[in-house]
């Protein structure tokens, strides 16, 4: 990981431990800057998340194999891949699987019963020995569309998005790569202009009849 | 700095139950009259290095919020069914950490307007709702309201709204630099001849007493502020009680109920410490700030001889009148990147429509703002329209910085069947009865809140908007506002606390947060909780002085 835990540490400990207003006004400058670099996102210190803290899941502990692949597959064309990274290369899998594996295992037997209930009916149309995964590209799409209301696409959908966006460490949005499908830069502090719009604001202009007054 | 400790078995002056918003402010208030005071928080306290940048545990796992799994609730939307535990979530949610909401709020921080507290009188009956006079008018909670922006530490621009009511004072502070989202907001409002005006916020824009500014990490709502920039009691008022060396915070120490005595008066309160093992602190009195869901659940869980129906409760309105803030608004997309996931949450607010008017043909009034939205949050739900997987997914996905909200925060009506009390059978991790919820909007409130989508609506497209995806207006199945279930009120049969915060049931038990509001307000209750807060600590501490608790 590009953006180490101590200096995010140093970064708050510096500010938890400030002593006088003097000491903060002297030293903000440099903390936000070491701020800009520190990251909030990526780096953390404790690891209340997922099996093992900080260090992302790269191995599966919840869904077994066969069960993976139809996972991954599903949600690789929740979020395809192709001009830029989609679900599958951001690790979404491994979110999912290690969402349902703790913090929420109490989905994972609906869950369970809904990817087999999903495989037992494209076994019926397809064959049980050609799983959904293994599918060409355009039989996915076409069976997806048949199932996209159910209870369980619905819970893989979820799983998918949460997994892009979530914190790295839960094992999905790997190098970060579900903020950098949606424009998210990974920082811990920002000063304005923040967006297009409020770099040419000429100031807040008062209303006729109002009367400002400043401390 | 050592902190003050006391025992179990010391009578002190006061228990204050709970430490966030008002608890806070109660706690430094009577600590510096001199008291020795012990605060009671049911959550553990977090220093700023232990707040994550964490959208996956803080607004879906509950990682500070009160647990599901752990202090359920049931809710239903009337009283002729059964309350059921909704999936995954409880219906009322406030922050279970040293510092309660006011360290996870947003920090919008919006006084009420004289009107506010005259709307009984004002508007007269309304079918099917209890809007009635507050017992205090704004200018008698004025003063306070000052003492919270100088105290506290309040951000804004004094004078920008013409709406505003009347200050003794300017903000301490300038307002916080604008956001893409403001500046948009400001220029649909101006089109249409409003006048949007920098938002009034509970965050540093400078060094303030002893804190740093807001370092525009983006987000505020649902989170803690590690660079302490938001003005929340864990950052503020908590340090300074403690600083009298008189104060003492509790931490992981959920207190179930108040112990009476025969003589009608509190003695203290029975409380779980972090490994459930049951404790009693005594004191000679009891201000309860443990906000509107568990200061009537308090209440309602302590009832013994001589209060059967809970403690506090012979005009039966403890839990009663639960509001929450109804609105709508309008999601909008733009031409360029906005980038709402940087900066302080709020940055332009509108109360043009803060009243009420009977031309629209029902109650309500409230604000706007522009607000931006997490990203997980945002992308679990798409427009009408957008598919909600594969590519089109992906390119929607792909626009998160090209969006803003506007925002309308409004009122909801007091009424007396929308409640809190008490589940017949759910009980919570500690075995104690868990809280039922019971609320259905007032048709007047749902008609406001569809009113303020069209206004959203307008101002975003005023602004430029090249999509504008209008807010659903459904009914209410919860909310964070929790407010008017302990009213205040001069008559002792319809109202639970007077216009001093003290029961009119038990003398030496006094009630502040949300609870205590007697209407919602337009949106944004914490300032005038904490001004209620500074207010009754004023009244407290002359009582103790007289010898009057």
């Amino acid at each position: 990981m590009e953006h180490s835990t101590p200096s995010r540490r140093t970064f708050l400990a510096a500010v938890g431990n400030l002593t006088s207003a003097g000491w903060l006004a002297l030293n903000w400058p440099q903390i936000a800057a070491a701020a800009e670099h520190a990251g909030h996102h990526a780096a953390h210190h404790s690891g209340h998340a997922a099996m093992g803290g900080d260090t992302p899941p790269t191995t599966l502990h919840t869904l077994t194999p066969a069960e993976a692949a139809d996972v991954e597959a599903i949600a690789g064309q929740i979020v395809p891949g192709g001009a830029t990274p989609g679900a599958r290369e951001a690790g979404v899998l491994f979110f999912i699987d290690n969402a349902l594996g703790s913090f929420f295992a109490a989905q994972l037997p609906a869950f369970r019963k809904g990817l087999a209930e999903f495989q037992q009916a494209y076994a019926a149309r397809f064959g049980a020995d050609k799983p959904f995964a293994t599918a060409p590209d355009a039989q996915q799409v076409a069976w997806l569309k048949e199932v996209d209301k159910s209870a369980f696409f619905n819970a893989v959908r979820r799983l998918t998005v949460l997994g892009l966006i979530a914190l790295p460490k839960y094992g999905g949005n790997r190098n970060n790569l579900g903020w950098n499908l949606i424009g998210v830069e990974d920082n811990h502090a920002w000063a304005p202009p923040f967006g297009y719009y409020d770099q040419d604001y000429p100031g807040f202009e008062p209303y006729p009849g109002t009367k400002i007054t400043t401390a | 700095m050592q902190r003050k400790t006391y025992k179990t078995s010391e009578t002190v002056d006061f228990i204050v139950v709970g430490s966030g918003a008002a608890g806070g402010i109660m706690a430094r208030e009577l600590s510096r009259a001199g008291h020795s005071v012990v605060v009671m928080e049911q959550g553990p306290r977090m220093a700023p290095e232990d707040f994550e940048h964490d959208e996956l545990k803080y607004r879906n796992l509950s990682g500070i919020t009160n647990n599901p799994a752990t202090n359920p609730q049931t809710f239903r939307s009337d009283a002729s069914k059964k309350a059921e535990q909704t999936a995954g979530r409880n219906p009322l949610t406030y922050a279970r950490i040293v510092g309660g909401s006011s360290a996870h709020f947003n920090a919008n921080f919006w006084r009420l307007h004289e009107i506010d507290f005259i709307e009984g009188s004002r508007w007269g009956p309304i079918e099917g709702a209890s809007l009635v006079d507050w017992p205090i008018t704004y200018a008698e909670l004025e003063p306070y309201y000052t003492k919270v922006e100088w105290e506290v530490g309040v951000s804004g621009l004094a004078g920008a709204s013409p709406f505003d009511p009347w200050r003794s004072k300017p903000y301490p502070m300038p307002p916080l630099p604008v956001k893409s989202s403001g500046v948009l907001f400001e220029r649909g409002a101006r089109k249409l001849g409003l006048h949007p005006f920098p938002a009034p916020m509970a965050i540093n824009s400078v060094f303030y007493k002893n804190r740093p500014p807001c370092a525009q990490c983006g987000l505020c709502g649902g989170f803690g502020c590690e660079v302490m920039a938001k003005s929340s009691s864990v950052w503020t008022v908590i340090p300074e009680a403690e600083a009298t060396g008189r104060c003492e915070v509790r931490s992981e120490s959920y207190v179930f109920r108040i112990g009476m005595n025969k003589a009608g008066r509190a003695t203290g309160v029975h409380y779980f410490d972090k490994k459930k093992v049951e404790h009693f602190q005594n004191a000679r009195a009891v201000v309860v700030c443990a906000n509107g869901s568990e200061t009537p659940k308090l209440l309602l869980n302590s009832a013994t001889n001589g209060f059967e129906h809970g403690l506090a409760n012979s005009s039966g309105a403890v839990g009663r009148h639960l509001m929450f803030n109804k609105g709508g608004g309008a999601m909008a997309r733009f031409e360029h990147p906005l980038n709402e996931y940087k900066g302080a949450n709020v940055t332009r607010v509108m109360h043009d429509f803060y009243d009420s008017d009977p031309k629209r043909g029902f109650y309500g009034g409230g604000g706007f703002d522009a607000r931006s939205g997490g990203p997980l949050t945002w992308g679990q739900s798409v427009p009408k329209g957008t598919p909600t997987w594969g590519q089109g997914f992906k390119d929607y996905l792909a626009s998160y910085t090209y969006w803003m909200n506007c925002s309308g925060h409004g009122t909801s009506l007091p009424q007396e069947t929308n409640r809190v009390d008490i589940d017949p059978e759910l009980k919570d991790a500690w075995g104690i009865p868990a809280m039922r919820v019971t609320y259905k909007d007032h048709p007047d409130d749902v008609k406001h809140a569809k009113w303020q989508v069209e206004r959203a609506v307008e101002i975003m497209d005023a602004a430029g908007a090249a999509q504008i995806v209008p807010g659903e207006v459904g009914e209410a199945s919860g909310g964070v506002h929790l407010l008017g279930t302990c009213r205040m009120g001069n008559d002792a049969r319809t109202s639970v606390i007077d216009k001093y915060h003290r029961t009119h049931d038990v003398k030496n038990l006094f009630l502040c947060d949300g609870s205590s509001m007697v209407t919602s307000g337009r949106g944004q209750p914490t300032q005038t909780i904490e001004a209620l807060a500074f207010r009754a600590a004023d009244y407290i501490n002359r009582f103790a002085r007289a010898n009057e608790i």
